[in-house]
């Protein structure tokens, strides 16, 4: 995959910055949605998990996008209903989304045209696992009861079918599509490091 | 030669027996070698030095996985063509063999192909406690006391002095087995929820009746009449559970799309973290039904309304 491709928007850019929640107002119902997460307890959550499952064999390269943003993306991506390379476009210009995501403060580049590629997120959902949903789960409805806001006293138990759909664009694709589309960009990329060489 | 296979009232489908036998012993010749050619494979892998512990790990479960396989595909498949009635969790997707039949209350439609997914929630609001996802398509009664867990594992983590309990449990007849019900009253859960009968659970109950309860119940974990009379009152209500579906459904939780048994519980998971946000935001800005409002303030989670008479509840 191309680096170039992959470079975070809020690690570059020329324009002027914008503060996200300045931009976003109060009441808008994504800005709502996102505030009932206890993101640190999830974030954490999620990084313990894959630190002990995937763990790191160098500390070289680049950082890493943040777990806060992959996280709220696939969040997001099952609220707004899209799929993976719409919401990762929609990230781009959509303010209400990145303040979703935790992202504070823009720096515009108008050639930028991703902020996150849907096939990091494809990669970062590969590594969720049982355990980790289970966990997340859990840490939200600790997070209800202790905001007393609900109450476990008298619940409802119930089963539903889940049906078998059929993925149009798989993960598998995605990844193929990613390796086929980094090649020029890769290709640039070696080609600049070269001439400056 | 052709076959018909299914039940008439669901459409029945006929089939060229020929053409599926020849498929058959194709796709099994290939697939003969799979078990040998894997046995070998981990036998080169735990030889391989250069791949890390967890590397090893993986690929190890992958090959485990893709041996033990074909065995019961080849069962099945040789059972389907002799026309033989197939065992209760049966393999319908090769890549991925979690994913069973559900012929659940349906008596003229087609039969669903995919997973039976459990989930808990409060009756006021919907918020979702716990989902289980089992392999295959076990009885309903089996998902109670791992749901039930869940939650328990929840309010653990309660930073409250007083930690909340659970009181009731409502469910549909699927959940009327005579165990269950017995290990829910030792846990001192009411089941006043759970109908054994198709008769309607009455939403108030008779003196009676709210003595015969406690009566089900040992010395010292005897439930109050009030939380007898709310358990009542928290019946299990099916268009309730419809709206939880419904809104699950919207954000893509009845139709997996993700691969295997781990994408499902993400998939599902997702659904469920973002409805219950979807919620909290609506307990916050007061949006809820009448129905989500009195139950609120059965729980105490409300003030009572003073433009309402509440004598004949408080009796």
């Amino acid at each position: 995959m191309g680096i170039v491709r992959q470079l975070q928007h809020w690690l570059g850019g020329s324009g002027p910055r914008i503060r996200v929640s300045d931009f976003v107002p109060s009441d808008h119902y994504l800005r709502l949605f996102a505030d009932t997460f206890s993101w640190a307890e999830m974030v954490e959550a999620v990084e313990r998990s894959m630190a002990r499952r995937f763990p790191k064999e160098s500390a070289a390269g680049r950082f890493p996008i943040s777990t806060r943003v992959l996280l709220a993306l696939e969040l997001l991506k099952a609220e707004l209903s899209c799929s993976d390379e719409q919401i990762c476009s929609r990230l781009r210009t959509d303010f209400a989304l990145m303040y979703a995501c935790g992202i504070k403060d823009v720096q515009a580049d108008v050639h930028q045209a991703h902020f996150v590629l849907p096939e990091v997120l494809c990669r970062f959902r590969s590594r969720l696992d049982d355990a980790l949903m289970e966990e997340l789960l859990q840490i939200q409805a600790t997070a209800a009861l202790d905001a007393g806001l609900v109450s476990p006293e008298h619940l409802v138990v119930d089963t539903y079918a889940s049906e078998q759909g059929s993925q149009r664009v798989t993960d598998a694709t995605t990844l193929y599509k990613a390796k086929k589309k980094s090649s020029p960009s890769s290709k640039k990329s070696r080609r600049n490091s070269t001439k400056r060489r | 030669m052709m076959r018909t296979f299914g039940r008439a009232c669901r459409g029945a489908r006929k089939v060229f027996l020929k053409v599926v036998r020849q498929t058959e012993r194709e796709l099994l010749e290939v697939g003969r070698d799979v078990g040998p050619l894997c046995l070998s494979a981990m036998l080169h892998l735990s030889e391989a030095d250069r791949l890390t512990q967890t590397k090893r790990e993986y690929l190890h479960e992958k090959l485990r996985c893709a041996a033990a396989n074909y065995e019961p595909i080849q069962a099945q498949s040789r059972r389907l063509v002799n026309g033989k009635k197939l065992p209760h969790a049966k393999i319908v997707n090769a890549y991925d063999t979690s994913t069973t039949a559900i012929v659940k209350g349906k008596s003229n439609c087609p039969a669903q192909f995919g997973k039976k997914p459990g989930i808990i929630a409060e009756m006021a609001t919907g918020l979702i406690y716990g989902l289980h996802l089992p392999q295959g398509n076990p009885d309903d009664a089996s998902y109670m006391m791992p749901l039930l867990d869940k939650v328990n594992i929840a309010i653990s983590k309660v930073q409250k002095k007083r930690k909340p309990r659970i009181v009731s449990v409502a469910g549909d007849l699927a959940f009327r087995d005579a165990c269950l019900r017995n290990d829910l009253h030792d846990q001192g859960i009411l089941t006043v929820g759970i109908p054994s009968t198709i008769d309607p659970v009455p939403a108030i109950p008779t003196p009676e009746m709210i003595r015969a309860v406690q009566a089900q119940f040992h010395l010292g974990k005897i439930p109050s009449a009030t939380k007898v009379k709310t358990a009542y009152a928290c019946g299990y209500s099916r268009p309730f559970v419809e709206s939880l579906i419904e809104t699950l459904s919207c954000r893509g939780g009845t139709r997996i799309k993700y691969k295997g048994h781990t994408g499902a519980m993400v998939q599902l998971t997702m659904a469920i973290l973002a409805h219950n946000a979807a919620t909290l935001v609506r307990i916050q800005q007061g949006r809820l039904t009448k129905r989500a409002q009195k139950v609120r303030r059965f729980f105490r989670l409300k003030p009572p309304n003073p433009l309402k008479n509440n004598g004949p509840k408080n009796q």
